[in-house]
């Protein structure tokens, strides 16, 4: 069946599951090492998370996507997806305008790559447009001053599928995967909860706002009865690289489940997936890149908090929304749902939304930064703010995964085995 | 009054019966639905001090305004030295001792 992605066009699937006809026809082919960085995003190219995209963006589409935020078809558009290589390795392998080339992960062959450009872009102006700022403490923009030489635009075909090692199995999912999912569900209206952490009750009543807001003005008896609902919670956890200090994936995957398998979710109303993609942290306009990718999973709505994407003070806190706000209806296929946070105010006595409570001096606000600061200090939160079989979880894969921490340590760094691996073929 | 920086050590049950004994339970903040905290303070010169001497660390100017991702043993240390003293600005004591080795 033919699903439609971002832009209404068909969904990309460039995938040759069949192993013997993957052999025949990367036979012959000069071979080339990916980074893990393209490695994942030729995956994430050849199933279709970056629909229209078919492969690595060519000059135009760069520069479109930079100065317009559309590609040259006019497709909205937030981050380019490049393939980046040296002068070196290009004279090294060879590689000219009009090769193809197997790119290989591991030692193994991962995707065929059509190379139809090779081109340079600036990469301060790639970083202006795309972050609104040049300076290099920005992570994305170190990511794109450490780009190397050149880049290589061209189509890409996924001849060897990634092994997604435990306890990510269950949870990656393609895009067909996850539309097959949703249709076994009957959910008909599905918001997406972006996340890269691990759950406080904060996050959990943003989670539960954007769901009936979604649900919008569906019949609730549609709501009511345990396997006849018809709106859905995506978690969709973003795993790739990690910092010093940001939770590690199997704790945010796992603690994500758990909101549901502890029944604080019901449990035909909550899915947790992940979708591989290294944060740019460019604010708006990943949050447009996050609706796109999440438009390819099938989703209808996307929630929105405070600070979307965002890092330190770059981007004001609702600046995501400003942006999605400005883009027209019929370009974006999904629907933002605009949310506020939530805190805890002692006079009522419960976590509350900050647009409803009237308390405002007395709100005690959540933040991250300081849930990781508590568990960090070896003190468990009270239920209110963090659910106990939440926090039993973190504890569980700090000693499983982490090496002691729920948080990424240089040794975790080191030592953790990487989400995916490519097999021989 | 001059701004301070704060470093905020979260306390437990037990830490909350030392820092009765010691007196200091009247300094604690109550945040997070009953969740205390000793808020320690640091000036910006002690702030600075820090960040070098613990690279791993940062602070936040974005959220919490404090002084964030210290190590365990660090916040321990200086936690230890605010009941040893029965105060909490000690940071100039801390940075001597740790700057001793």
């Amino acid at each position: 069946m033919e699903y439609t992605g971002h832009g209404g066009k068909p969904l990309v699937e460039r995938v040759i599951t069949d192993k013997a006809e993957a052999k025949k026809r990367i036979q012959g082919l000069k071979q080339v090492p990916a980074s893990r960085q393209m490695a994942t995003e030729a995956i994430g190219l050849a199933y279709g998370f970056f629909s229209p995209l078919e492969g690595f963006m060519k000059k135009a589409d760069v520069e479109s996507t930079c100065k317009k935020m559309e590609l040259t078809d006019g497709t909205i558009w937030g981050i380019p997806i490049v393939y980046d290589i040296s002068d070196k390795e290009i004279a090294d392998y060879g590689i000219k305008e009009g090769d193809t080339v197997c790119l290989t992960y591991d030692g193994n062959p991962l995707a065929i790559f059509e190379i139809e450009e090779i081109f340079s872009y600036n990469k301060e102006e790639f970083a202006q447009d795309v972050y609104g700022t040049k300076e290099e403490k920005h992570p994305g923009v170190k990511r794109t001053f450490n780009y190397k030489d050149k880049f290589l635009g061209g189509k890409i075909t996924l001849v060897n599928e990634p092994k997604v090692r435990e306890p990510f199995t269950p949870y990656f999912l393609t895009p067909r995967q996850h539309r097959e999912k949703f249709k076994e569900k009957n959910w008909i209206k599905i918001v997406a909860h972006q996340t890269r952490n691990v759950p406080h009750s904060g996050h959990e009543w943003l989670m539960k706002h954007a769901y009936i807001a979604a649900h919008g003005d569906s019949p609730v008896e549609q709501m009511e009865t345990m396997g006849k609902a018809i709106s859905g919670i995506l978690v969709n956890c973003i795993v790739g690289e990690k910092r010093v200090g940001d939770y590690i994936d199997e704790a945010i995957v796992l603690t994500q489940d758990e909101l549901r398998k502890a029944g604080y979710f019901r449990e035909d109303i909550h899915m947790v997936s992940m979708t591989f993609w290294d944060m740019r942290y460019a604010g708006p306009r990943e949050a447009v890149h996050h609706a796109i990718i999440r438009t390819n999973l099938g989703l209808t709505h996307h929630m929105f908090g405070r600070d979307h994407a965002g890092v330190g003070t770059y981007y004001h806190s609702y600046q995501a929304h400003h942006l999605l706000m400005s883009i027209p209806k019929e370009k974006l296929n999904i629907t933002p749902i605009y949310v506020l946070e939530w805190a805890y105010c002692p006079h009522c006595g419960e976590v509350t939304c900050i647009g409803l409570c009237g308390h405002w001096n007395e709100l005690q606000k959540f933040s991250g930064t300081k849930i990781r600061s508590i568990i960090m200090d070896g003190v468990k939160p009270t239920r209110l703010i963090f659910r106990p079989e939440v926090f039993d979880v973190v504890m569980e894969t700090a000693e499983k995964y982490g090496f002691g921490s729920p948080f990424v340590t240089e040794e975790y760094l080191a030592k953790a085995k990487p989400a995916f691996t490519i097999e021989p073929l | 009054m001059a701004e301070t920086y704060p470093i905020n050590i979260w306390i437990n049950e037990e830490r909350y019966k030392e820092l009765q004994a010691a007196g200091l339970d009247h300094l604690l903040k109550e945040e997070l639905a009953g969740m205390k905290v000793l808020v320690v303070p640091c000036t910006a010169e002690q702030r600075d001090k820090i960040l070098k001497l613990f690279p791993m660390a940062k602070y936040d100017e974005a959220t919490t305004k404090s002084i964030e991702l210290l190590p365990k043993h660090v916040k321990d240390k200086i936690y230890q030295l605010c009941v040893a003293r029965k105060r909490v600005d000690v940071i100039d004591e801390f940075l001597k001792s740790v700057e001793k080795g």
